[in-house]
C-alpha cells in the first residue's frame, strides 16, 4: 500500500524522539575515551637509550634528539628530545618502534596552543639524571675495594692453609720460609699484612716478607743469648 | 475562567461607554486592543515556536538543541532576535528597492490578517465573519504575492527561482486545500468558523472527513513552504530561495510570517477538523491552544522525518493525486448528505 513507508518513517523518528541524546557536552563533561585513544605523545627521558628508531620510523619528521659522547663509556648521552607536534599524524609508528617503551600516547587531546612555537615540545635532560650518575659512580669504587678485600681474604686463607707454597715465591731459603710461616701462625696481623701486599704489590710483599724474616732471626738470636745468660 | 477574556472585553467596552464614548467608537477601540493582543500573542508565540522547533528537531535527531541560554535554552530565540535587530540592513544596489522593502511587510501583514477570523474560544474572535473560511483561504493565498515580490525585487537568480517555485507550488496546492475544506462546509452548511465549531458539538469532522483531513494536512504543509515541501527555500539548492538577499530584521520578518502562518493554519485545522475550542473541563481558549500546538508538533514531526521532495513530483502529486482525491471527497460527502436526508437522519 502506498504511504506505508511514510508511516514507518514517522515511527522511526518518533522512536528516536524518546531515546536518550547522544550529544557529548564536551567542555563541561569530558568524553569517555577508548583505552587506545591517541592523544598527546609523551616521552620518558629516563628510559631512552637514544637508539634513533623512533626518528627513523616517523614519516613526518616529527621527532628529533641531540646526543653527546659519554666520557667513560660507549653509551650516547641524550641531551634533549624534541617532538614537533604540528606535523604529527598520530600514526603510532614511533611508539611501536621504541624498544624501551619510552614513547606513548596519553588521553590528552587538547593540543591547541596560542603560538606556533608552543606546539613544539622539547624535553631537556633532567638534572636529577646526572646527579644519579655521579651517585652511581661512587658505589663502583666501593665495589672495587670490596673486590680487593675479597681477594685479600682469599689470599689470607690460602696462606694459613698452605704457607710454604706461596711463600716459596718470595723467599729463597727454606729456613726463612719456615720462620715466616711460624710467625704468621702466631701473629694474625703479620699474615694479614703479607696477604694484602701479595694482592696489591708482589715485590713490596717480598721485601716486607724478607724484613719480617731478618727481624725474627735477630729476635731469636737475642732470645738465645738471653737464655744463655 | 471560561469567560475570562470575553468578560474583560465587555467590561472594557462598558467602561469606555461610561467615559462618554459612543458605542461605535468603543467597538473600534476594542478592535484595536484585540489587534494589539493578537500581535503580542503572535510575537510571543514565535519566540516559543522557534525554540520549540529547534528543541523538537534536536530530539528527533538525538541531539540536545539549544541549552545554553536560560533553563533548557529558552532565551535562545530572544538572543537571536536581538542579534537580528542589530544586524546591518543590506539592500542590494540592483534590487527593485520599493518591492524589495515592501515584500516582507506585505508577507507579515497577510499572515497576521489570518487571525481575524479564527475563533480562539467561545465568542472569542476579532470579527465574526460569515464568510470566515473563504476569507482565510483567500488571505492565505495572498502570501504567494509577497514571495513573488521578494524573489523579483531581489534581482537574484536564486531568489527568482525560489519565487517561481513558490508561486507554482502555492497555486497548485491552493486548489486541494480549498476543495478539502468544502466537504466540511457542506456538512456544517456554513462558512462561518464559529458555526463550523458549533457543528462539531457531537462529532469532530476529522472522523466524518478523514480524507479531507489528510488532504488538508498535505496541502497546508505545501502552502506553508515547510518540509518536505520547502522547495521555495531549499537552502541546499537555492541558498534560501526568495530570502537569499534579505538580511537582519527584513529576513526575520519573513521568518516571523512563516511561523505566524504555521500557527494560523494549525489553528484553522484544529477549528475545522478537531472540534475547535470545544472540549471538556478546560476553558475553551485553552483547548484551542492545546489543539493548535498538537497540530504544530505534528507539522514539526513531519518536517523532521521526510526528505525534501522533487519539484516535478510535488506538482504531479498535487494535480494527479490531491485534486482528484479532494474532488472525489466532495462527491462522496454530497452523496452521504443526500443519503442522510433520504433516510431522514438529518
Amino acid at each position: 500500500m502506498n504511504g506505508q513507508g511514510l508511516i514507518k518513517g514517522l515511527g522511526i523518528t518518533l522512536k528516536h524522539f524518546f531515546q536518550k541524546e547522544i550529544t557529548e557536552q564536551y567542555p563541561d563533561v569530558m568524553p569517555e575515551l577508548a583505552t587506545r585513544f591517541r592523544g598527546c605523545l609523551q616521552f620518558e627521558f629516563e628510559k631512552c637509550i637514544a637508539c634513533g628508531i623512533c626518528v627513523n620510523s616517523c614519516p613526518n619528521n616529527v621527532l628529533s634528539f641531540e646526543t653527546e659522547k659519554s666520557e667513560n663509556s660507549k653509551k650516547k648521552k641524550l641531551l634533549s628530545y624534541t617532538i614537533d607536534f604540528q606535523y604529527c599524524m598520530f600514526c603510532n609508528l614511533c611508539v611501536e618502534g621504541c624498544p624501551k617503551d619510552c614513547l606513548h600516547f596519553d588521553h590528552d587531546f587538547e593540543l591547541s596552543t596560542f603560538s606556533r612555537d608552543d606546539i613544539k615540545r622539547v624535553y631537556l635532560r633532567p638534572a636529577e639524571m646526572d646527579e644519579e650518575k655521579e651517585a652511581d659512580a661512587a658505589p663502583v669504587q666501593d665495589e672495587q675495594e670490596s673486590k680487593e678485600q675479597k681477594q685479600i681474604d682469599a689470599m689470607l686463607k690460602a696462606l694459613q692453609k698452605n704457607p710454604q707454597k706461596i711463600l716459596a715465591k718470595m723467599l729463597e731459603q727454606e729456613e726463612d720460609i719456615g720462620i715466616l710461616s711460624e710467625l704468621m701462625q702466631s701473629n694474625e696481623k703479620t699474615a694479614g699484612k703479607i696477604a694484602e701486599l701479595l694482592v696489591k704489590d708482589k715485590e713490596k710483599a717480598a721485601k716486607v716478607a724478607a724484613g719480617f724474616v731478618t727481624k725474627e732471626k735477630k729476635n731469636r738470636l737475642q732470645a738465645e743469648k738471653g737464655g744463655e745468660e | 475562567m471560561e469567560h475570562l477574556f470575553t468578560n474583560l472585553a465587555t467590561a472594557l467596552t462598558g467602561w469606555m461607554i461610561t467615559l462618554g464614548l459612543s458605542p461605535v467608537w468603543a467597538d473600534v477601540i476594542l478592535l484595536l486592543v484585540k489587534w494589539i493582543i493578537i500581535i503580542t500573542i503572535i510575537t510571543l508565540n514565535i519566540i516559543i515556536l522557534i525554540w520549540l522547533e529547534r528543541k523538537v528537531s534536536a530530539f528527533f535527531q538525538e541531539r540536545l538543541g539549544p541549552n545554553r541560554l536560560g533553563p533548557f535554552g529558552i532565551f535562545q530565540t530572544i538572543a537571536d532576535a536581538i542579534k537580528l535587530l542589530t544586524k546591518e540592513d543590506i539592500v542590494p544596489s540592483a534590487a527593485d528597492k520599493l518591492i524589495f522593502k515592501t515584500a516582507p511587510m506585505f508577507f507579515i501583514v497577510v499572515a497576521v490578517m489570518l487571525y481575524t477570523v479564527i475563533p480562539m474560544g467561545q465568542g472569542m474572535e476579532v470579527i465574526n465573519l460569515n464568510i470566515g473560511l473563504l476569507f482565510f483561504i483567500s488571505m492565505g493565498s495572498l502570501s504567494t504575492i509577497a514571495l513573488l515580490m521578494a524573489g523579483w525585487g531581489s534581482d537574484n537568480k536564486w531568489s527568482l527561482m525560489g519565487a517561481v517555485r513558490s508561486v507554482a507550488q502555492m497555486i497548485s496546492y491552493e486548489i486541494p486545500l480549498a476543495f478539502s475544506l468544502l466537504g466540511v462546509v457542506m456538512i456544517s452548511g456554513s462558512l462561518n468558523l464559529q458555526d463550523i465549531v458549533a457543528a462539531q458539538d457531537n462529532i469532530w469532522f476529522v472522523i466524518l472527513q478523514p480524507i479531507a483531513f489528510l488532504t488538508y494536512f498535505i496541502a497546508a504543509t505545501a502552502e506553508l513552504n515547510r518540509g518536505p515541501f520547502d522547495m521555495p527555500e531549499a537552502e541546499q539548492e537555492l541558498t534560501g530561495g526568495a530570502y537569499t538577499e534579505y538580511t537582519g530584521m527584513r529576513w526575520a520578518l519573513f521568518f516571523l510570517a512563516e511561523y505566524t502562518n504555521l500557527v494560523a493554519v494549525s489553528a484553522l485545522m484544529a477549528t475545522v477538523f478537531l472540534g475547535g475550542w470545544q472540549g471538556p473541563w478546560l476553558p475553551s481558549w485553552l483547548w484551542i491552544i492545546i489543539k493548535t500546538y498538537g497540530v504544530i508538533l505534528v507539522f514539526f514531526w513531519v518536517k523532521w522525518t521526510f526528505p525534501r521532495i522533487r519539484m516535478d513530483h510535488l506538482m504531479s502529486f498535487s494535480w494527479k493525486v490531491l485534486v482528484p482525491v479532494s474532488l472525489g471527497n466532495i462527491l462522496l460527502t454530497g452523496a452521504g448528505i443526500y443519503f442522510c436526508q433520504w433516510m431522514g437522519w438529518c
